[in-house]
């Protein structure tokens, strides 16, 4: 019981389901009172215990249906339950013989049988097709017909003759694990695995076994031969199975786990097309975290020392006896963020991410405007707020990435638009290459905005080397922001934008 | 006096128990219920607003037949209003009184020593349970045939209340500098936590608890509601307002309806007399259903589309 639930702990960690140590064993617990018996049951229990938000039941649900589909067979705990012992061993004679002799009989068996379970699913599917197969295979046998057979000399080739599923899948988990089927990495090395897992189950002996018996003389062994052959293909079939599943539950997370490794610290212009969904995801699980991060600094303005020289003047309506106390409070303002995007051809990729990032964010930045630009300037917060983000990113690019960069006059236009607005509270974050098509700077108007606002930070996606070559202007620009950094990764814009939530609550 | 050994023998039991009291809930509910009585554990029930998170407190409350102690939560919420505080005013009250046995009780003491020798003979009465104001978290745990515990909202209370929380719900005790740990009286209380989920409820907290999220129901579960608040509404209608309000929960509205909404509108159509949808009497009545104009707005042009899809639909 326990080494299922730990490994099943395994596969949910995998799959991004926070358990700690002490809800595994609330797990345990639970899984003492409610027992193995109920499939729906179960899964409706261990939900309550394990996954703790709505994303992660679903990821459980998901994990659940998979890891418990294939119970391990090896798993010699239900007798050790005390409670039901008894009852459990017998069942597991009874499928035996349903999964052995695939004879629907155990297999279908009604959804709510308590007594089946949770193994019920698994005979349902294995029982059902492979064994029928098998069964059907036998009787259309056409060229030596049935008989009399041999008895099988090999292991492997006596517990493929012996019909016990339950052993053989015994004898699967026990190669899986010699084999270290959990340690599969990537999907092509499925067939590796299967072959591995074959040759430890004795694969070479099965073969000898079978190619001596294709040579014999008499029919029965012959016979033996030509069936050994077959349920050689059906294990080969249930391996591949069998690593298939493990490479779901254990590889295809990790896989992903370092392909957002890798998608953290690529370049974004570089990242492929159909990564975005995934980077759409690390966006979101990024700013969910710098959002709970600052989301707790809200309280502090509530304490702090006392105000004297408040406390006094408000006390002396009373004659002076101090009991109405002030307190020296800080007040954290929120950000006030004006994002001002180039999305012409070069950077547009950039400002999808820095757009999706600031939209993410909400939560802690309530007043983020946002702007786009490679001409003429537009503002986009309403687009943002009335469509969802993915739609909101393509209309914007849609719409405003035709023109040529002219970034003197998106200056302008934003004076016109809403310099008034800015005040010493407002970050305005600029995303662009500074690229100008040698057009008019206007970097007075940059100084302008400079003078107002608390901070201008200047985000180029170009590496450092490239600024100012060409008919980049980043050095003309630059001297009239606070901060000019790089920035073309989403780690980079993790750090511009926590340092961002930071200084706003100092 | 309802047996609840009887009741808590299995999720099929609970979830029948409920129905009784016109509770109608989905096996993962009643299977938190039967969780949360036998291993003792609080829970923790998520889910948009309107679903019945609190009405499942209360529901359990009335099933076992215990009191229910209720604790609502709010910024600024602190132990003096949750678990307890000194009686200021007794207090005060006292020491007036007792300025003038005092002099009695010191007489005869010779200096301070003895004086003060003499004051501690007192004790401590004044902090002492019997100017002890139990606020609702002390209250559930002194309760001696146990009781509901419901803390509601808990997303709205501080962070540092939450921490304040975790002994209580942990170990089903209290610490009170002046007296000492408080543990609970008899059998400890079944606890439920409901959130909105407007912030991220901490970890520590979470690991605590069972923690139960309830969605939205479905078509089938959602009839059955109906059927068993506003029992006097005619079947057709009812499949109709409920297949209605499941169509207006696909689109994109500020705040899509519940279940409270939905039964709501049932007791308004039943008023109404109505007997079938028809767009007009919907027009009318959807400010039962949706709170905000903006919603209003919007769905007005679909009104007459969806009444249509809802009505043709197969029974």
């Amino acid at each position: 019981m326990e080494r299922t639930l730990a490994n099943f702990i395994q596969v949910l960690r995998n799959a991004e389901v926070r358990v700690s140590p002490a809800e595994t064993l609330d797990a345990m617990t639970a899984l003492e009172l409610v027992g193995y018996a109920d499939r729906t049951f179960l899964k409706n229990s261990l939900a309550l215990v394990l996954p703790k938000t709505v994303d992660e039941k679903v990821a459980y649900d998901a994990a659940f249906d998979q890891f418990f589909r294939f119970e391990e067979v090896n798993n010699k705990a239900l007798q050790n339950d005390p409670n039901r012992s008894g009852d459990e061993s017998d069942q597991e004679g009874d499928e035996q013989q349903g999964e052995g002799n695939g004879e629907g009989g155990g297999g279908s068996a009604a959804e709510t049988d308590p007594a089946n379970g949770k193994r019920k699913s698994k005979s349902k599917q294995k029982g059902k097709q492979k064994p029928n197969n098998l069964q059907d295979e036998e009787e259309e046998e056409a060229d030596l017909g049935p008989g009399p057979m041999t008895e099988a000399k090999s292991e492997l080739g006596k517990l493929l003759m012996a019909n016990s599923r339950v052993e053989l899948a015994v004898r699967m988990a026990q190669a899986g694990e010699a084999v270290n089927v959990k340690g599969i990495q990537i999907f092509t090395q499925k067939g590796l695995y299967a072959r591995r897992m074959m040759d430890a189950m004795g694969l070479s002996e099965l073969n000898e076994e079978i190619g001596d018996l294709g040579e014999a003389r008499q029919v029965p062994a012959r016979r033996l031969g030509q069936e050994l052959k077959r349920r050689r293909e059906w294990l080969r079939e249930e391996v591949r199975d069998y690593v298939e599943r493990q490479f779901l539950l254990h590889a295809d997370v990790s896989g992903k786990r370092l392909r957002e490794e890798l998608l953290r610290t690529v370049k974004l212009s570089n990242v492929e097309h159909r990564s975005f969904r995934l980077i759409q995801e690390i966006v979101y699980k990024m700013a969910k975290r710098l959002a709970t991060m600052h989301a707790r600094r809200k309280k502090v303005f509530k304490r702090g020392a006392l105000n004297v020289p408040r406390t006094l003047r408000r006390n002396m309506q009373y004659d002076g006896s101090i009991f109405d106390l002030h307190w020296k409070s800080v007040k954290i303002d929120r950000p006030k963020v004006f994002a001002i995007c180039d999305v012409s051809g070069s950077v547009a990729n950039y400002a999808r991410f820095m757009l999706m990032f600031l939209y993410s964010l909400e939560e802690v930045m309530p007043k983020v405007r946002s702007f786009a630009f490679s001409s003429d300037l537009a503002e986009v917060t309403e687009l943002f707020e009335r469509n969802d983000l993915e739609d909101a990113i393509n209309k914007t690019l849609h719409e405003y990435s035709g023109g040529s960069t002219d970034y003197g006059q998106a200056l302008l236009d934003f004076k016109r638009m809403c310099l008034d607005d800015v005040d010493n509270r407002t970050t305005i974050i600029i995303l662009g290459d500074a690229r100008n098509n040698y057009g008019e700077n206007r970097q007075l108007i940059l100084k302008e905005m400079y003078d107002r606002a608390k901070r201008v930070i200047w985000l180029n996606p170009e590496s450092k080397n490239a600024w100012n070559a060409g008919d980049s202007v980043m050095r003309t620009y630059g001297a009239y922001c606070h901060q000019v950094e790089e920035c073309n990764s989403l780690m980079h814009l993790e750090r511009v934008v926590g340092n961002l939530l930071k200084q706003a609550s100092a | 006096m309802p047996d609840i050994s009887n009741i808590t023998q299995s999720v099929a039991a609970i979830k029948a128990a409920f129905e009784e009291h016109r509770y109608i809930c989905s096996d993962q509910i009643a299977t938190a219920v039967y969780l949360a009585f036998h291993l003792r554990k609080p829970v923790l029930i998520e889910g948009p607003p309107g679903v019945g998170k609190t009405e499942l407190a209360k529901t359990t409350a009335e099933l076992f037949a215990l009191p229910l102690i209720r604790l609502q939560c709010y910024e600024g919420l602190d132990e003096a209003k949750a678990i307890y505080e000194w009686k200021y005013g007794k207090q005060l009250l006292y020491t007036q009184v007792l300025k003038e046995t005092l002099e009695e009780v010191l007489q005869g003491a010779k200096g301070f020593k003895q004086s003060v020798a003499r004051l501690h003979e007192f004790g401590d009465i004044f902090f002492s349970e019997e100017f002890l104001e139990p606020r609702p978290l002390l209250k559930a745990l002194k309760e001696k045939d146990g009781c509901v515990l419901l803390i509601d909202e808990v997303d709205k209370s501080d962070h540092e209340f939450e921490s304040l929380l975790l002994e209580i719900l942990s170990d089903f005790q209290v610490s009170i500098p002046e007296i000492g740990t408080v543990k609970a009286v008899a059998e400890p209380p079944m606890v439920f936590l409901t959130s909105n989920n407007t912030r991220e409820i901490s970890d520590a907290l979470k690991r605590r608890c069972l923690h139960l999220y309830i969605p939205f129901p479905d078509l089938e579960l959602e009839q059955k509601i109906i059927h068993a608040r506003v029992p006097e509404i005619p079947p057709e209608l009812r499949r109709q307002m409920v297949a209605f309000i499941q169509e207006l929960r696909e689109l994109d509205l500020k705040k899509v309806p519940a279940i409270s909404e939905t039964i709501d509108w049932a007791r308004t159509l039943l008023l109404l007399h109505a007997d079938s949808l028809d767009p007009d009497l919907v027009r009318d009545t959807l400010n039962v259903i949706l709170k905000f104009q903006e919603d209003i707005v919007n769905v007005q042009g679909e009104i007459s589309a969806i009444t249509n899809k809802v009505k043709n639909a197969k029974r």
